[in-house]
């Protein structure tokens, strides 16, 4: 470890946690003669990257520093490009609307939580950008927020990815069926409860833009009097999904219920679909890549309640040899801070090349969130987002030593203070027995484990 | 300081106490006049200025004069100021401040918690704060005894609670309190949490949409109202009627939003509708200054300071001998000075702002005060915070917020400069008409009457408990003491102990199985004994009462 220290030129001061407002910074960096895994365009020996005013302008042998611009020593080490997870629940003050199963009116920007610590935490893993999204109680959830991990704003658009496209969250299976059948004694209870739900969301939509087209079309008619319908946030909302402006991004298990999925997609002209979870995937890898959705999956959780338990290790290679873009995810704020050894698993369960694996993390999760041309790769005129690492990231052994995030180093394992914490409760009172915050147990498996535990108990 | 009323009758209230009927308290025998003049004693008329030796002249509840010379009409009741400091009485700009709850609201599970009736959902901007104000509420009396005359009180509720009002705190009716009424939208971020919207991201979905629907619904009424024929008849909808004023900006949204990114969030949500936006119980704001004077948004600071626990954790053993327990100390430090120096903060970013109340105890109103100033919050930037600039945002400077002839007689009296640590409230003017907040001497009798030990029986329909009360002066507070029975041999420390030298009432947290309650005693003493009322948490109140042991 020391012997890397030295290597480094550490020309700024140590990154402490400042309360920023303003427009997100960039920054210029030059990374110097690391081995460059571009993730598109091979790897690179002993090769520079430099980061001017937040973007990759040149990747090339012996660059040369502009005047004022941070030099990084990179020998020996590995450079990435940043991390991506498209499947975090990670920076919100709340998740979940359990009220009603259809919420696509509620946007994730409005509980975006800049403060929150997991943020930092995941920047120590490698990871730079994320989709941080509604829970999966809503068979139609809420809008997610693709955001970088610009830690130290205080201000919530900051961290927004500037131009990414609407993303929204759809859910299936015992979720939704366990928070409003069994917990509110309402459709959904069943799978069929679920897909009729969709259904009936959607199709309310189609009548509610028809009516606001017809009243907008008569209202350009001189001396048209009439009352206008009425205005709906919620099916506003549906509509731009049937308009195909926002991508749906669907918590699903089963093979069943990702067909069926696939089919009320076809029926309503929705095109852009991200299967999250999907468990059975890899039993209808074929009938995924024919539709065109992407997937995002776990690299081996399984078990964890009952619709999880067909499960193998092998779905993400399954599916990427099927053609489908897949992306390994986090769904946990423990999990994103080993995002790279999640995706490692797939050389040995499935034989991904390297490139394949990295992918599954990087340009593979900017595709499903349709930002593939800012990040994703190392390649010239992309965000300047890097992640290095000491040992090749996919290693056991890897660590990762320095995240950058538009040519700012926003985790530096030699400057990482105890407390990164922005602010801090001025009325907090100190337990030494243990610190949990009601977030850490907001994530999709929720309380399945006691429902499973009960489907037995009842018999 | 002494009262007389021109010549023959002698009435007095405060240090030389001669008697104390006709005028003190809020007795209800009329004063004989409706004139008052406040001689010779230091007048703050506004924030920067000071007329030493002055006089005050209150007629038909409003100021009549104010300056060194004033001519004293006849039947004018004199108050010998001496030694008194008059300032304009302050006005608070959010609290429930004599507001009563709305009443139970309809019991019962609802079925769709996804579509539960408006009410349940806390979406009431029809409501008006009037239908709830009590003007014998003890929190009218208690912030006017802080040195308060005007306060913008809103419904209690969640979400739309209903609109605000600003009142006088003085009074005999309901409508008598009013100075404006409607005097702002009041929204909260907060939510029933069963029932949509639940979620904060839900919260601001259901404002976006009511919103938008208010306006359509206004367009379509004034479509309507110019030629109904051959219309449909517009949908009746309290709820977004409500709301038209506010889509027009006729009138403010008051926002309660302390934390920093529920501030963000309201600003964020002005900036997508354009309503016009006052901010209120502000605590978090140090680093949105800028963020807040962009968006044109007014602002009232609150009035709540965290207590510095760090001294109390010291004395613990060995607590702060671990360093790691010390680094996280010394940070909650400074975020409680950054909290208590937020005022200093927007003064220097040139924000004129006011105060608010809400959820803040009326009696740590001066403490917290004379800590922002300490904390470097220049003493006359808040006294305009507290007058003057509340004042304006309120929209009630023409008749508020100065001692100055021809607005309202709301005058507050100091017994020392407002800041100086021993300062306090002796006598209000509000509307004129005048309040003894302290009285050095009673103050000192009741003390006496009331320290030592009590026996008390509680009857509850099961069986008779007795109760050992032990009550003392104590430092800080007036009162402490603490409570011994059968169940809790161990003694219990009694919180919020008052006494005003007849009402005597404390609280204790007892553990009734496994559950924290709270016990409420309050009741009336007179000489040595003590009747009243006992009451436990949700369960219900019993009488108590007793008498006090022999001094020795």
């Amino acid at each position: 470890m020391r012997q890397f220290l030295s290597h480094f030129i550490f020309a700024l001061i140590a990154f402490v946690p400042t309360a920023v407002i303003g427009q997100p910074e960039i920054g210029d960096v030059l990374i110097r003669n690391g081995t460059l895994l571009t993730v598109t365009k091979g790897t690179l020996e002993n090769t520079d990257l430099l980061i001017r005013r937040g973007k990759i302008t040149d990747i090339g042998k012996n660059l040369t520093a502009p005047e004022g611009c941070r030099v990084i020593d990179a020998t020996g080490l590995f450079v990435m490009p940043g991390i991506i997870d498209a499947h975090s629940h990670i920076a919100l003050e709340a998740i979940n609307e359990m009220s009603t199963p259809v919420t696509p009116e509620l946007r994730m920007r409005d509980a975006l939580n800049p403060l929150d610590i997991s943020i930092y935490r995941a920047l120590a893993g490698g990871v730079t950008t994320i989709q941080t999204l509604h829970g999966s109680a809503n068979a139609i959830g809420g809008q997610s927020v693709v955001m970088k991990l610009r830690y130290g704003t205080l201000n919530p658009s900051d961290l927004i990815f500037e131009g990414a496209p609407k993303a929204i969250k759809f859910a299936l299976g015992e979720n939704p069926t366990r928070i409003h059948g069994a917990g509110h004694n309402m459709v959904p209870r069943t799978r069929m409860g679920v897909e009729f739900v969709i259904r009936n969301a959607l199709t309310e939509a189609r009548e509610y833009q028809r009516k606001w087209d017809e009243y907008n079309e008569q209202k350009k008619k001189k001396g048209f009097r009439g009352a206008p319908p009425e205005y709906d946030d919620r099916l506003e909302t549906l509509a731009e999904i049937l308009r195909g402006n926002i991508t749906v991004h669907c918590h699903s298990y089963r093979a069943d219920e990702i067909v069926m999925l696939l089919n009320v997609c076809r029926d309503f002209g929705i095109k852009k679909l991200v299967l999250q979870h999907a468990n059975e995937g890899f039993k209808v890898a074929p009938e995924i890549a024919d539709f065109g959705a992407m997937a995002s999956v776990f690299s081996d959780a399984w078990a964890y309640k009952f619709e999880v338990y067909y499960s193998t290790a092998y779905n993400a290679a399954i599916l990427t040899r099927n053609g489908v873009v897949t992306s390994i995810n986090s769904d946990d704020p423990g999990v994103i801070r080993h995002l790279y050894h999640e995706a490692s698993k797939t050389l040995k369960y499935g034989g991904l090349s390297r490139d394949e694996a990295l992918a599954l993390i990087t340009i593979n999760p900017a595709k499903q969130l349709g930002i593939d041309d800012r990040v994703g790769s190392l390649e010239v005129g992309k965000d300047g987002d890097v992640a290095i690492f000491r040992g090749h990231p996919l290693s056991i052994y890897t660590v990762p030593v320095m995240t950058i995030v538009d040519g700012i180093v926003r985790f530096d394992r030699e400057k990482d203070p105890d407390d990164m914490r922005i602010y801090v409760d001025p009325e907090e009172r100190f337990d030494q027995s243990g610190f949990e915050s009601p977030e850490s147990y907001h994530d999709c498996l929720g309380t399945a484990t006691a429902t499973f535990n009960q489907l037995f108990e009842n018999r | 300081m002494r009262i007389f009323v021109a010549n023959t009758i002698w009435i007095a209230v405060g240090a030389l106490l001669v008697l104390t009927t006709a005028v003190a308290q809020d007795k209800e025998l009329a004063p004989v006049s409706d004139t008052y003049a406040i001689r010779n004693l230091t007048i703050i008329p506004a924030p920067g200025r000071r007329i030493e030796k002055g006089t005050i002249i209150i007629q038909n509840g409003l100021i009549e004069a104010v300056g060194e010379n004033v001519p004293i009409p006849p039947k004018a009741i004199i108050i010998e100021g001496d030694s008194l400091f008059a300032y304009p009485a302050f006005i608070e700009g959010l609290s429930k401040t004599g507001v009563k709850s709305p009443g139970e609201e309809e019991p019962g599970r609802i079925e769709d918690p996804g579509n539960p009736p408006p009410s349940r959902a806390g979406i009431n901007p029809q409501r008006d704060v009037r239908d709830y104000l009590d003007p014998n509420d003890p929190t009218i009396k208690e912030l006017r005894c802080a040195g308060f005359g005007a306060s913008q009180v809103v419904p209690r509720g969640i979400l739309l609670p209903g609109s605000a009002a600003v009142i006088l705190l003085g009074g005999k009716t309901s409508d008598e309190l009013v100075l404006k009424p409607r005097s702002a939208c009041y929204s909260e971020l907060t939510s029933n949490r069963t029932v949509y919207p639940s979620t904060v991201m839900a919260v601001l979905a259901k404002w976006r949409e009511l919103y938008r629907q208010a306006e359509l619904a206004r367009d379509y009424a004034a479509l309507y109202a110019t030629n109904a024929s051959g219309l449909p008849r517009p949908e009746a909808n309290r709820t977004l009627e409500a709301l038209y004023p506010v889509t027009t900006r006729q009138q403010p949204v008051l926002f309660r939003a302390s934390k920093m990114l529920d501030i963000q969030r309201v600003l964020s949500l002005q900036k997508e509708l354009g309503f016009v936006l006052i901010l209120a119980d502000v605590s978090e704001g140090w680093d949105l200054t800028e963020m807040i004077k962009a968006s044109g948004a007014r602002v009232f600071l609150s009035l709540d300071l965290p207590e510095d626990p760090a001294e109390e954790e010291k004395a613990k053993a060995d607590s702060l001998s671990n360093p790691e327990l010390k680094a996280l100390v010394k940070r909650r430090s400074e975020f409680i000075q950054k909290m208590t120096a937020q005022a200093a903060a927007f003064d220097s970013a040139g924000i004129k702002f006011g105060f608010s109340a809400m959820d803040t105890k009326y009696s740590e109103l001066h403490k917290n005060l004379r800590r922002m100033v300490e904390a470097g919050l220049n003493p006359e930037s808040a006294l305009a915070a507290l007058t003057i600039n509340a004042a304006q945002i309120l929209g009630v400077d023409d008749r508020l917020g100065t001692i100055e002839k021809g607005k309202i007689a709301n005058v507050a009296l100091f017994n020392k400069p407002m800041f100086d640590k021993d300062a306090k409230v002796m006598t209000m003017f509000v509307d004129g008409a005048l309040y003894t907040c302290f009285e050095k001497d009673a103050h000192k009798k009741s003390a006496s009457a009331v320290e030592g030990t009590w026996r008390l029986t509680a009857q509850t329909p099961k069986e008779e408990i007795a109760l050992k009360v032990v009550l003392r002066k104590s430092l800080g507070k007036h009162y402490g003491g603490t409570i011994t029975g059968t169940r809790m041999p161990e003694g219990i420390e009694l919180t919020d102990v008052t006494f005003d030298g007849k009402t005597l009432k404390f609280t204790y947290d007892f553990l009734l199985e496994g559950q924290p309650e709270e016990v409420v005693v309050e009741g009336e003493v007179e000489g040595k004994t003590f009747k009243g009322k006992i009451t436990v948490g949700e369960y219900g109140n019993f009488p108590i009462e007793g008498t006090k042991d022999p001094e020795r």
